[in-house]
C-alpha cells in the first residue's frame, strides 16, 4: 500500500521530511552533493547501490539485501541482458 | 479577474514578440545573398521556432490529441522495481533521454548537407523537427508509455498487424548494419594517417577495461568514481598524443591506411561485443557520454560567445544535383542526409525503450519526448553553424573524395576553382599544420571539416591558442562515441539476429550459449564489415553511397513509426487529429520514395547504382566487385522501400477497417489506474 506522503524525491525514493528537524549547513551541503550525484548516475543509466538499499529496505523489510558486488553483477544482467542500452547515432 | 487579463495579455504580447524575433531572423536568413551573416540569427530563428512549436503545438498534442491525464498512474509508478521502472524527475530525465538519443548523426548530416549551402539544411532542421521529429518521438513515448513500455516491434505487431511487426523488425536490423557500417567508415576517415588520432582512440580501450576492472573488483559498482579517472586519463593522452605524433618511431606505429584501421575497427566490433560487457562496453558507454554531454554543452557555449559570421554561401549551385560530397538534387537528398536532427526514425527505439519505464507524470512526455528531440535539433544547428564557419573551398577540399579533387593541394585548387571557389595556395597545408594533421585534402565523411569549425570556435573563446589541441579533442569525442555506437550496436544486432534466426532453428536464438554467441555476433559483423570495407576501397569515396542509404533507411523507420502512431491515434477515436502524425507520413513517404527510386534508377552514374554498374569499364581493377557492390546496394534500397510499403499498406487497411466500422477499435491499452502522488508533485 503506498501512502500520499511518500513523495518521490530525486533519487525516485520516498523522502520523508522530519517536521522541524534541524539541518546543519554541512549535511545540507553533503544531502545536495548526494543528491546531485545521484541525478547524474540516472541520466548516465548508471547504477545507484544507495537507492537500492533504500527501495529495498521500503519495498522488501526483512530480507538480506544483495552486497555491492552482486547488485553491480546483477545490475549488468539486466541492464545488457536484452542486447543493452538502446543509443542513437 | 483583472490581474488574471493582464496575465493573459502580457503572455500574448511576450508571444507576439517571440514571434516577430523568429520572423525577422527567418527574413535575415531568406534575404541576405552572397553576403556574410552572423550564425546568431540561425540560432534566433531556431529557438524561437523551438519555443513557439513546445508552448503550442505539443501543447496543442498532449491535451487535444493525447490525452495526457496526469490523475492515471504511469508505468514508472504501478510496476516501480527500482530498476528499470523508476519514477525518475523530468528533468534528470530529460538529460537521460537526450544522451541516449543525440549522438554523431545529427553532427555529421548538416555537415554533409552544407554543400548546398547552410539555408536548406537550417531550414529542414527547424520545420522537420517542429512538425516531424518530435511529433514522431513524443507519439512513440506516449503509446509505450500507455503500454507499460513495449517496444516499437511489439506495438506494429500488436496494433497493426504480425506481417507489420516482422517488417519492423527486419528493418531495424538492416538500418542498424548500414548504420554501424557508415559510422565506422566516418571513424576510418577520421584517423587514417592521422598518428595523433588513432592514438587516444586506441588508449580508450585499455582505459576502458581499467574502469571496468575498478567497478567490479576494486569499488564495485561505484560509476562515478571510474568516469572521473577515465576522464582525466583520456585528457592526459590527448595532450599526449602530440608527442606521439612528433615522435618518428611512435608516429610510424600509429600511422594506419584506411584498409589497415577497417579491418582493426572490424575485430574491434567482434571482440568487443564477444568479451564480458563490464570489461569493455559499459565502461566505455559511460566515458563517452560523460564526453558526449560535456562537449554540446561547450560548444554551446562557445557558439553562443564568439557567435561567428557565415562564410559559406546560404544557397551552392549544387542544389541541381552535382554536387562533389554526394550526387543528388537538392531535393530529395537535404532531407535524407539530415535525419538525425529532424526526424530520426532510431529515436523511435529509445522513446520505446528505457524512457517510457522512467516517466514520473504523464504530461512530463510532452516535455521529454517533444523538448527532447527540439534539443537535437539544436545540436544539429550547431554543427550547420560550425559548417558554415568554414571557407568554402576549405570545405569542399576537405569534404570532397580524392577521386575527384586528384592527389594533390593544386590538382585539388584547380577543381575547387571550377567550381568558383578560390583554394589559396599552402592553404590546406598551413590549416593541416595548424591543426597538427599530415593533410586535411578529402578527409570526407564530415567529422574532421567538423573538427576543424569545432576547433575555429572553440579556439576564439581562448583567443586562437590550441588549435590542434581542440582538432584532436572533436575528434575524439567523436570517434569515441561512433565507436561506441559500434560495439553497442554489434552486441544489439547479435541480440536481434537470434531473436530472428530463432524461429528458423531454435538454438541460434539461445543468447547465452556460446557458440551461437560467436556465431551470430560473427555474423552482425560480417554485415556492416562488409559495406565498411566496400566503402574504404569505393573510388567515389564510400560516403557517397552508405550515407543516402543510411539516411532512406532511418527515414523509412520514422515511416514505420508515424504508421504505428497513426494507428493508434485512429483507434483512440482521434482519426480527425491523425493528421499530425499524417503529414509527416506523408511527407517522408514522398521523401524516401523518390530518393530510393534515384539512387536504383537514376541514368547518371554518379548517383544510380544500376547506371554506375553499366559504367564500369569490364577491364577496370576490380570491376567484377565494384558491379556487385553497386548491384547489391540496389537491392538493399529496393528492400527499404518494399518494407515500408509493406507496413504502409497493412496500416492503411487497418485505418480502413476501422473508420468504416469493420472492425472494433480497440486500442492495447494498459487498464488505467489512478495515482498515488498527491496533485501538484
Amino acid at each position: 500500500m503506498r501512502r500520499a506522503t511518500d513523495v518521490p524525491g530525486i533519487q525516485g525514493v520516498a523522502v520523508r521530511r522530519r517536521v522541524g528537524a534541524r539541518w546543519s549547513a554541512v549535511s545540507r551541503a553533503r544531502r545536495a552533493l548526494r543528491g546531485v550525484l545521484s541525478a547524474v548516475r540516472q541520466i548516465v543509466g548508471a547504477p545507484d547501490y544507495q537507492r537500492y538499499l533504500e527501495h529495498h529496505a521500503a519495498r522488501h523489510p526483512g530480507r538480506a539485501p544483495l552486497s555491492a558486488r552482486d547488485f553491480y553483477a546483477d545490475f549488468l544482467r539486466w541492464q545488457f541482458g536484452s542486447g543493452g542500452p538502446t543509443r542513437c547515432c | 479577474m483583472l490581474a488574471l487579463n493582464m496575465r493573459t495579455l502580457r503572455g500574448t504580447i511576450l508571444w507576439i514578440a517571440v514571434a516577430a524575433l523568429g520572423a525577422a531572423a527567418f527574413a535575415v536568413l531568406a534575404l541576405s545573398r552572397g553576403e556574410s551573416i552572423n550564425a546568431a540569427w540561425i540560432l534566433v530563428a531556431g529557438v524561437a521556432s523551438y519555443v513557439i512549436g513546445y508552448r503550442f503545438y505539443s501543447r496543442y498534442l498532449a491535451l487535444k490529441v493525447f490525452g495526457l491525464d496526469d490523475r492515471r498512474a504511469t508505468p514508472a509508478e504501478r510496476l516501480n522495481n527500482g530498476r528499470d521502472f523508476v519514477p525518475t524527475n523530468k528533468w534528470v530525465l530529460y538529460g537521460h533521454h537526450f544522451a541516449a538519443i543525440a549522438g554523431a548523426g545529427p553532427l555529421i548530416g548538416p555537415m554533409l548537407a552544407a554543400q548546398f549551402g547552410y539555408l536548406p539544411g537550417t531550414l529542414w532542421l527547424i520545420a522537420g523537427v517542429v512538425v516531424g521529429g518530435a511529433v514522431q518521438d513524443f507519439v512513440i513515448l506516449f503509446a509505450s508509455m500507455r503500454r507499460n513500455g513495449k517496444s516499437l516491434g511489439q506495438m506494429a505487431k500488436e496494433e497493426v498487424n504480425s506481417v507489420a511487426g516482422m517488417a519492423a523488425m527486419v528493418a531495424i536490423l538492416a538500418i542498424m548494419i548500414i548504420l554501424l557500417a557508415v559510422l565506422a567508415l566516418v571513424v576510418v576517415n577520421a584517423l587514417r594517417a592521422s598518428p595523433w588520432g588513432l592514438f587516444i582512440i586506441a588508449s580508450t580501450i585499455p582505459i576502458a577495461m581499467l574502469m571496468g576492472l575498478w567497478m567490479r573488483n576494486i569499488r564495485p559498482g561505484r560509476v562515478l568514481e571510474a568516469s572521473a579517472i577515465g576522464i582525466v586519463l583520456l585528457l592526459t593522452a590527448l595532450v599526449a598524443g602530440r608527442w606521439v605524433a612528433q615522435d618518428p618511431t611512435w608516429s610510424r606505429w600509429f600511422t594506419w591506411s584506411s584498409i589497415g584501421l577497417s579491418w582493426a575497427i572490424i575485430g574491434y566490433g567482434f571482440v568487443a561485443a564477444a568479451l564480458p560487457v563490464w570489461l569493455l562496453l559499459s565502461p566505455r558507454g559511460y566515458l563517452s557520454t560523460f564526453l558526449k554531454i560535456g562537449t554540446i554543452l561547450t560548444l554551446a557555449v562557445a557558439i553562443l560567445l564568439v557567435l561567428p559570421q557565415t562564410r559559406l554561401p546560404a544557397l551552392t549551385q549544387f542544389v541541381d544535383g552535382t554536387g562533389p560530397v554526394f550526387s543528388g538534387k537538392v531535393f530529395p537528398f537535404a532531407f535524407i542526409t539530415i535525419a538525425c536532427g529532424a526526424i530520426s526514425g532510431f529515436h523511435a527505439l529509445v522513446a520505446s525503450g528505457t524512457t517510457p519505464k522512467m516517466v514520473m507524470h504523464e504530461s512530463e512526455a510532452r516535455m521529454i519526448g517533444y523538448g527532447g528531440m527540439l534539443m537535437e535539433s539544436f545540436v544539429g544547428l550547431m554543427a550547420m553553424i560550425a559548417a558554415a564557419t568554414l571557407e568554402p573551398a576549405v570545405y569542399f577540399a576537405m569534404n570532397v573524395p580524392a577521386g575527384t579533387l586528384g592527389p594533390t593541394a593544386e590538382t585539388a585548387a584547380r577543381a575547387i576553382a571550377h567550381w568558383g571557389f578560390t583554394l589559396h595556395p599552402g592553404q590546406m597545408e598551413a590549416l593541416a599544420r595548424q591543426m597538427g594533421e599530415a593533410t586535411l585534402l578529402s578527409r570526407t565523411g564530415g567529422a574532421p571539416s567538423l573538427a576543424v569549425g569545432m576547433a575555429s570556435i572553440l579556439g576564439k573563446v581562448v583567443h586562437g591558442s590550441g588549435l590542434a589541441l581542440w582538432y584532436h579533442f572533436a575528434i575524439m569525442f567523436e570517434a569515441l562515441f561512433i565507436l561506441t555506437t559500434v560495439d553497442a550496436g554489434t552486441r544489439v544486432g547479435r541480440f536481434m539476429l537470434q531473436e530472428l534466426g530463432g524461429h528458423l532453428w531454435e538454438p541460434f536464438g539461445r543468447t547465452s550459449w556460446y557458440p551461437s554467441v560467436l556465431l551470430s555476433s560473427a555474423l552482425v559483423v560480417a554485415g556492416w564489415g562488409y559495406f565498411l570495407y566496400q566503402g574504404v576501397v569505393d573510388p567515389l569515396g564510400g560516403i557517397n553511397s552508405l550515407w543516402p542509404l543510411f539516411g532512406i533507411a532511418n527515414q523509412l523507420l520514422a515511416a514505420v513509426a508515424l504508421c504505428v502512431g497513426t494507428t493508434i491515434l485512429i483507434k483512440m477515436g482521434k482519426a480527425r487529429a491523425a493528421w499530425v502524425t499524417i503529414v509527416p507520413l506523408v511527407w517522408l513517404v514522398a521523401v524516401t520514395l523518390t530518393a530510393g527510386c534515384e539512387k536504383v534508377f537514376a541514368a547518371d552514374p554518379r548517383l544510380g547504382f544500376l547506371s554506375h554498374a553499366r559504367s564500369v569499364a569490364p577491364d577496370a581493377p576490380n570491376a567484377a566487385r565494384l558491379v556487385f557492390n553497386d548491384r547489391l546496394d540496389a537491392v538493399l534500397a529496393l528492400v527499404f522501400m518494399a518494407v515500408v510499403l509493406v507496413v504502409i499498406v497493412a496500416s492503411a487497411r487497418e485505418w480502413w477497417l476501422v473508420l468504416s466500422r469493420r472492425k472494433a477499435p480497440v486500442v492495447n491499452e494498459a487498464p488505467f489506474v489512478e495515482t498515488a502522488y498527491a496533485a501538484g508533485d
